[in-house]
């Protein structure tokens, strides 16, 4: 008997899944991880996208005609399931899909939506390389790495620094190759690269990386590193127990509130960012009508990011005026210039990494304090 | 020769973390023979419990004290509930248990609580540091360097000097001759289980203060390393599992202060291939133990 029942509620929830779209409703499958390591980005850029769709359908639709259907489904953020449900999503008929924030996830599903022509964009992935890894139907929706690591190195170059030391990891392609390209963007301005450490993501020890800094002589100008949380606490509580003042530069990983928690620990860290709510700008007005829908402020800027790739899709299914995914593809990739809430998105004449602004965040008495705010000089860009 | 001895005081606080959670596996394993994946969800629901003690206002030492109670009570809670059913049966069913324990709370701390990490303030007195002569040791570090001393110390006195102690030894020798001399299974097995959940709680604030955060996935990589370092140690033995705790330590803070640059990358890969080294040598561990696991 209990089969039985189980067999039907799960029957009945395939029919409520599968509800066959209306003509003329815009299908979004949205293959993102819900559990497992990227629900921690993808949960709240999910949450920031379906305040959009959720506003986009209360206007009747994009451009008043095409009301939005999504399809979401836990990848549990492993790359075979993600290439699975994106299969599934491609087969339920979804005219776009949503992939997670990472590159390697992405590359899965990408090789199956660009095999069925179907446009894909990933969250927030940030390694430039993912829509050579694919093809011209795979975009993403953040600062590139390297983008980044641009607007960091000019500002070591314009802080005066002279030498730099990079504390790296191998375990992902954001902790690697975020601090190598700010060592290429930052040597190619005249610094000069006095040293590579490295460390194990999540092991939060760094006793024997940190006496090696301690012992180097002279000390760095400066140390660079794209160590997130758990790694970057343990990290920056160490080094300044041993003695190690020299500054600090990070990347967005560690634009969260546990750093800010962290004190005079933290006090002077410079990190680059997606958005920064100066005062009138879109952002802090989005985060006010956030605050006042949720009841609590946006702990993460992947909120806003969310929903800057609701107005992404807005504006290429407004420009294709067809729910056709080559002409939604044409869409995106001629955005230009489009008004996100955390700035400017562009992907016209961009390989499908977007060119959208990054902030420098300074850390003062646990308040941020904006540095600069802007695109890099593209020469000053490493190469993918 | 002074960073020598720094990077040894540095082997010394990481090892003692190690070891901390290695007894954590060991005496549950010494006695029911199930490696429990879970012990890295215990010290998860410690960092929450102080969390949320915090921002409820209580006082810090209050929190610590509640978390260390949540830790032991949800050990015992996930014995009655989840382990209790499945006493006996065959090793792999013991071990595949504890796995759906540990993936289940994994998934409901991302979706009850938050995917996200959430912040605790750790007082900043713990931030210090103490400079004896030219070496430096975070308070941390020196707190939980002192702490496993005491734990193993006190673990001592209560396995040899109680009742309670002296049938957990009993029952690691041969459960089924222990319960034919009148003790109750259930009461010894419960007991193992505070025991292990006390050594995880303990170091899952170790773990929390160094970090600043608690998020749902934190318990994988510590309950990972212990499994490595009781492996090493020998399983099983208790204290196997601290001199592998130890090594271990040992082991990845050398290969880190020593590796030319280039190979620094393939750390991981070196420390493993040094623990296969030692367990080529001594299939069963440093200490291994001889009798056989029985219920």
């Amino acid at each position: 008997m209990k089969k039985n029942k189980i067999m039907l509620l799960s029957s009945a929830f395939a029919v409520l899944v599968a509800a066959p779209a209306m003509a003329e409703d815009l299908v979004i499958g949205l293959a993102t991880a819900q559990t497992g390591g990227l629900a921690p980005y993808d949960q709240p850029n999910l949450a920031g996208l379906q305040m959009k769709i959720d506003e986009i359908n209360e206007a009747g639709g994009i451009a008043g005609k095409f009301p939005i259907q999504t399809i979401i489904k836990d990848t549990r953020s492993d790359s075979a399931q993600t290439a699975l449900v994106a299969q599934e999503l491609v087969d339920a008929g979804a005219q776009l899909i949503i992939t997670p924030c990472d590159a390697d996830p992405s590359i899965a599903a990408g090789m199956i939506t660009q095999g069925a022509s179907i446009p894909a964009i990933s969250f927030c992935a940030t390694t430039p390389t993912l829509p050579l890894a694919v093809g011209d139907y795979m975009f993403s929706n953040y600062p590139a790495d390297n983008v980044q690591a641009a607007m960091l190195a000019a500002h070591a170059i314009e802080s005066g620094y002279k030498t730099a030391y990079i504390l790296t990891s191998p375990d992902s392609a954001y902790t690697l190759k975020l601090p190598q390209y700010f060592g290429e963007a930052f040597t190619g301005k005249g610094g000069t690269l006095v040293g590579e450490g490295t460390f194990s993501m999540g092991q939060q020890d760094f006793g024997a990386e940190v006496t090696k800094i301690a012992a180097m002589d002279p000390k760095p100008d400066v140390i660079m590193t794209s160590a997130y949380e758990p790694d970057f606490p343990a990290f920056v509580r160490q080094l300044r127990g041993a003695g190690v003042t020299t500054p600090i530069l990070g990347s967005d990983g560690i634009d969260s509130p546990t750093t800010f928690g962290l004190g005079d620990l933290v006090e002077g860290v410079v990190f680059s960012t997606a958005g920064h709510a100066t005062e009138g700008s879109p952002l802090e007005a989005f985060n006010a009508k956030w605050t006042e829908k949720t009841g609590a402020a946006p702990d993460t800027i992947y909120i806003a990011n969310g929903y800057d790739l609701g107005m992404i899709i807005e504006a290429a299914v407004t420009a294709a005026d067809s729910l056709d995914p080559a002409a939604i593809r044409d869409g995106i990739a001629n955005i230009e210039n489009l008004q996100g809430v955390t700035g400017p998105i562009t992907f016209k004449g961009t390989i499908g990494m977007p060119l959208r602004s990054v902030s420098l965040v300074r850390i003062a008495s646990g308040n941020r304090e904006l540095v600069v705010q802007g695109q890099p000089d593209p020469a000053d860009i490493p190469a993918p | 020769m002074d960073i020598f001895l720094q990077q040894l005081l540095n082997a010394l606080s990481l090892g003692g973390t190690y070891a901390l959670l290695a007894l954590g596996l060991a005496v549950v394993f010494s006695i029911i023979g199930l490696i429990n994946f879970a012990h890295g969800e215990l010290m998860t629901v410690t960092g929450y419990a102080i969390c949320f003690a915090l921002i409820w206002g209580l006082p810090f030492p209050l929190a610590v004290i509640g978390g260390l109670v949540v830790a032991v009570a949800a050990a015992v809670l996930m014995e009655r509930v989840a382990f209790r059913p499945v006493r006996g049966a065959s090793g792999t069913t013991l071990l595949l248990t504890s796995f759906a324990v540990s993936a289940i709370l994994r998934v409901l701390f991302q979706n009850v609580i938050s995917a996200r990490p959430i912040p605790v303030s750790i007082p900043t007195s713990l931030s210090g540091v103490i400079t004896i002569g030219p070496l430096h040791l975070g308070t941390i570090q020196l707190i939980s360097i002192i702490v496993t001393l005491v734990m193993l110390l006190g673990l001592n006195l209560f396995l040899h000097r109680t009742m309670a102690g002296r049938a957990m030894r009993a029952a690691s020798e041969d459960f089924a001759v222990l319960r034919l001399m009148g003790m109750r299974a259930n009461s010894i097995v419960a007991t193992a289980f505070a025991i292990s959940g006390l050594l995880a709680g303990v170091a899952g604030i170790l773990w929390v203060a160094q970090r600043g955060s608690v998020d749902p996935l934190m318990g994988a990589l510590p309950v990972l390393k212990a499994f490595i370092a009781a492996i090493i140690g020998g399983l099983g033995s208790l204290s196997g599992a601290v001199a592998g705790g130890f090594l271990l330590g040992f082991i990845e803070v050398i290969l880190q202060a020593y590796l030319p640059e280039s190979l620094l990358p393939y750390r991981d890969a070196f420390a493993i291939l040094l623990v296969i080294g030692v367990l080529l040598f001594r299939p069963q561990g440093l200490l291994a133990r001889k009798t056989i696991i029985k219920l």
